[in-house]
């Protein structure tokens, strides 16, 4: 499908929605799968809308800072908010359109993605407490890991669909009706346990735990307060939401929006919606299920995601 | 073993090591039907009995007792007026007065507790030659007496605080006589403690606590690490130092029992019926049949809730959320048990000096076998599925691996000295209370296969020891719970309730309570808590319904240091599990 390169006020409008939704449920995705946690573990657990109302509670409350830190402690939230912002923007939902879609190169999401954490682990070095030090230096072994492994993944997917730009991946695949290609299933689990470990799921990180001395993430954010705090966690779902978004969007497309008409626009939205809730559900049921790897056991797992998109690359060429 | 047994036993060790230590042993009696009390002429005289005893009869040091008695001499002047009591009391024929020093010693063989006393007369100065080089596990007892007491244990390398901070006042000391317990103290800020330095490139120290997150006491802990890796790990603790034994020299008898149930809330139980054993054994009072039986229930459904909680917080630990919630749904049932047979969910307020306060009811105890039988089948069936979880397996096996021979050195007790193949459990090895009716074989059975176990994996001491030690204890525990109440049942049945009513004699025995008491007597009392074996030790005033010392000794005291050994080597994020794993009490500790 040739790829509309004059942008009418429509399509930009379209794209203004779907980057809203992606802001707007990010926390919403959030709740459901803590929701689903508690349920899993027989708790009644909080509101699905928690996470908005404890976002809303940071945004009043006031910051404290160290008076130790630098401009990089107090810049970081903002930089960490608006490049994950800019990767919003890229990346289409639930219709194959994104009017800023051009400029959305796969390798320029990782980069986004890639500066959010470099200013997160800068930020959490500036506090110079020792629990920063440690969320840093885990967060440093675990992400250079992973982001050979994201490459391999997404390569796969780039070669078969002959392009690094999400929106032209995504127009492919929406087209195409059922996964048949073993490299992309062996891709798909490669990416997934990617998408695990970038959003901080049990088997790598806990995010629900007090234990100082057991975070990687939480140990890194732990000195913000306030409205810094708020943008973190607001930009720590919105990433999670795209990346699980990419993740269906290029391995489960069906039922992708390809036209602008109101009723096939609204079948994608509910679609990509179910879609995103099932995976939720599927990630809160492992990370019920499993405990917590070992620190020096996660590359173990990173390196079967590894393995796995090489596999994918393989089969690809076979 | 029965009373007469020991006693034999008793008096043969008595003409040992009488005959041995002829010339430096001033007394040597025995009291409270297996304490054997050696009062000996000066400390070094007493240091070679107390080597005797640990080489030669393979003791353990289960706790040292310091006492302060040197406004007691008048007491000798009065003597005539005790003399209708013909028993041995150590402090009245002695001949001068001072601080004494108590070493007690337990053998875990034959049911005996070797009390070594020596008097130091010398009260400007006192000092007495340290044992830490032959006893490892007295360090910290020297230590915490040279703090409370200011007597010293000359030959003692490590001479730092332990259990005042740097901020309290230089040569005050809280647990002797003249120190008023209102007096208000000025907190000195100039002084700071010294952590061990650990240097060399690439090392790190992390500081954790004193205040943690989520809700637990406080603690000190510095890490030296290099990279994830744990070099050393240094604890300080005593943050929240409640004076317990200073108050409870204010106390009478039955108030101090209260107290005694606040050591460490979640050892309620295990505290209070050591305190009570403690008096009883000193008045030789003998105690109900059932009330015994409703101890030992109560006691046993303390370790049951306690266990499970541990068990869910090692889950907790490595995020594994359903292991931890079935294991807190599987606690909250026995909490609720325990609600419904005591009217306290944490059991508070079970016994009394003499017996029980509480009855259970011949339906409560219907229900609590249900409630056991339904608990039982849960509790295995999950066991079976954390054993099959692998992430959770891998993350306990080999982490934070305590030595056999640390754990003999320290003297650590419990769940944590099992766990590395040290069989010691004061419900066998001294057993009181209804333990001495029940058949305990079942115990040492599971301790081979554990040690058997243990050795063909090679996984000695390590955390998945401690969690299978914890295991078995709660389904052996649950046993017990069984056949006491069966036991219970059947003679309700029999007896047609003849014995139901524990309560009845309570006033009565009150009044004959102070005629069974003599002045300044003392006695051991013991119980086996969930985390090990907690030591108490009474001694009585001069009225005898007022408490002169009360020295306590939980298992927490002994296992802290242990922790520091357990997690060299192992890495930083590993240390909440090993933490979590040992289950150590702030509070039972920080007396």
């Amino acid at each position: 499908m040739p790829i509309e390169t004059s942008a009418s006020v429509s399509d930009i409008l379209i794209g203004f929605i779907q980057f809203m939704i992606i802001i707007i449920l990010a926390p919403l995705l959030t709740g459901i799968m803590r929701k689903i946690k508690a349920i899993t573990q027989k708790r009644i657990g909080s509101s699905i809308f928690q996470t908005y109302f404890d976002i809303l509670k940071l945004m009043k409350k006031n910051e404290v800072i160290s008076q130790e830190v630098s401009w990089i402690f107090r810049f970081s939230p903002w930089i960490i908010f608006s490049s994950t912002l800019v990767v919003a923007f890229f990346i289409p939902i639930f219709v194959v359109y994104s009017p800023f879609g051009l400029g959305g190169d796969i390798i320029l999401v990782i980069g986004l993605f890639g500066l959010s954490r470099f200013f997160l682990m800068l930020a959490g070095l500036d506090v110079s407490s020792a629990f920063g030090g440690i969320g840093v230096s885990r967060e440093m072994m675990i992400s250079s890991l992973i982001e050979p492994a994201l490459f391999l993944a997404l390569f796969t997917v780039a070669v078969t669909y002959g392009s690094t730009n999400v929106e032209i991946i995504m127009s492919h695949t929406a087209e195409s009706s059922i996964l048949i290609s073993a490299s992309l299933l062996f891709s798909l689990f490669g990416f997934f346990i990617i998408v695990m470990a970038e959003t901080g799921k049990i088997p790598f990180d806990n995010p629900a735990t007090h234990l100082e001395l057991t975070m990687v993430h939480e140990a890194m954010v732990l000195e913000f307060s306030g409205k810094s705090l708020a943008l973190i966690e607001l930009s720590q779902s919105i990433k999670q939401l795209l990346l699980m978004s990419l993740l269906i969007n290029f391995f489960i497309p069906w039922g992708l929006s390809t036209s602008f008409s109101i009723s096939e626009m609204i079948v994608g939205l509910l679609v990509f919606l179910l879609k995103m809730v099932s995976l939720g559900i599927l990630i809160a049921y492992i990370e019920t299920k499993v405990a917590k790897w070992r620190l020096f056991r996660i590359p173990d797992l990173i390196f079967l995601s590894l393995a796995s998109g090489l596999m994918g690359i393989i089969f690809l060429f076979i | 073993m029965t009373h007469d047994t020991i006693g034999k036993k008793i008096s043969d060790y008595k003409s040992l090591i009488f005959e041995k230590f002829n010339g430096s042993i001033e007394k040597i009696y025995n009291k409270n039907y297996n304490e054997l009390c050696i009062l000996t002429s000066n400390p070094e005289a007493s240091t070679k009995v107390i080597y005797f005893i640990y080489d030669n009869l393979k003791c353990r040091l289960v706790t040292m007792i310091c006492t302060d008695e040197r406004y007691i001499e008048n007491r000798l002047d009065r003597k005539g007026e005790y003399n209708n009591f013909k028993n041995e009391i150590d402090l009245m024929d002695k001949s001068h007065n001072g601080f004494s020093l108590r070493h007690v010693f337990s053998n875990e063989v034959e049911d005996i507790f070797f009390i070594v006393t020596s008097v130091l007369s010398n009260v400007d100065k006192p000092t007495y030659p340290s044992i830490v080089s032959h006893i490892p596990s007295a360090v910290y007892y020297e230590r915490e007496i040279s703090d409370m007491f200011g007597v010293i244990a000359q030959g003692n390398p490590d001479t730092r605080k332990l259990v005042l901070h740097e901020q309290w006042p230089v040569n005050l000391f809280p647990l002797r006589k003249d120190f008023d317990i209102k007096r208000r103290i000025k907190r000195r800020l100039n002084d700071h403690y010294e952590y061990l330095k650990v240097e060399g490139e690439g090392i790190c120290e992390i500081p954790v606590g004193p205040v943690h997150a989520g809700i637990i006491e406080p603690g000190h802990f510095r890490f030296s690490v290099y990279g994830e890796n744990i070099v050393n790990l240094e604890t300080r603790l005593y943050y929240t130092h409640k004076g317990i034994e200073k108050l409870a020299e204010t106390m009478t008898l039955s108030e101090a029992l209260l107290l005694s149930e606040r050591i460490s809330g979640d050892e309620s139980v295990a505290n209070s019926m050591a305190y009570c054993q403690a008096i009883e054994r000193m008045a030789s009072i003998p105690i109900r049949k059932k009330a015994t039986q409703i101890r030992t229930i109560c006691a046993e459904l303390e370790r049951i809730w306690n266990h499970l909680g541990t068990i869910a917080g090692m889950c907790t630990d490595v995020g594994f959320a359903y292991g931890s919630s079935r294991m807190n749904i599987l606690k909250e049932k026995i909490m609720r048990i325990n609600e419904k047979s005591s009217g306290s969910r944490l059991l508070f307020g079970i016994n009394r000096i003499g017996g029980v306060k509480v009855d259970i009811k011949p339906v409560i105890l219907h229900l609590i076998l249900d409630e056991i039988t339904h608990i039982r089948q849960d509790f295995d069936n999950l066991v079976k599925s954390l054993q099959n979880t692998s992430s959770f397996m891998d993350r306990l096996k080999g982490t934070g691996i305590i030595s056999n021979k640390d754990v003999l050195g320290l003297g650590a007790n419990g769940v944590i000295a099992r766990c590395a193949g040290v069989d010691v459990d004061t419900r066998k090895n001294h057993p009181y209370s209804y333990y001495r009716y029940l058949d305990l074989e079942n115990i040492q059975g599971i301790i081979d296969k554990i040690s058997y176990e243990v050795e063909l994996n090679k996984r000695k001491g390590d955390a998945l020891s401690r969690f299978e030690v914890r295991v078995i204890e709660i389904k052996h525990s649950i046993d017990i719970i069984q056949k006491t109440v069966t036991d219970i049942l059947d003679k309700n049945a029999k007896n047609d309730n003849i014995d139901s009513d524990v309560n009845n004699d309570d006033i009565l025995f009150f009044d004959s309570l102070k005629s069974h008491l003599k002045p300044y007597d003392s006695a051991l009392g013991y119980a086996e808590s969930h985390r090990g074996q907690t030591m108490h030790w009474v001694m009585v005033g001069k009225d005898t319904n007022r408490i002169f010392r009360y020295k306590i000794r939980t298992a927490s005291f002994c296992n802290w240091p242990l922790i520091e050994l357990a997690v060299q080597n192992n890495i930083v994020p590993d240390f909440p599990l090993i933490n979590k794993s040992f289950d150590l009490s702030y509070s039972g500790n920080d007396l």
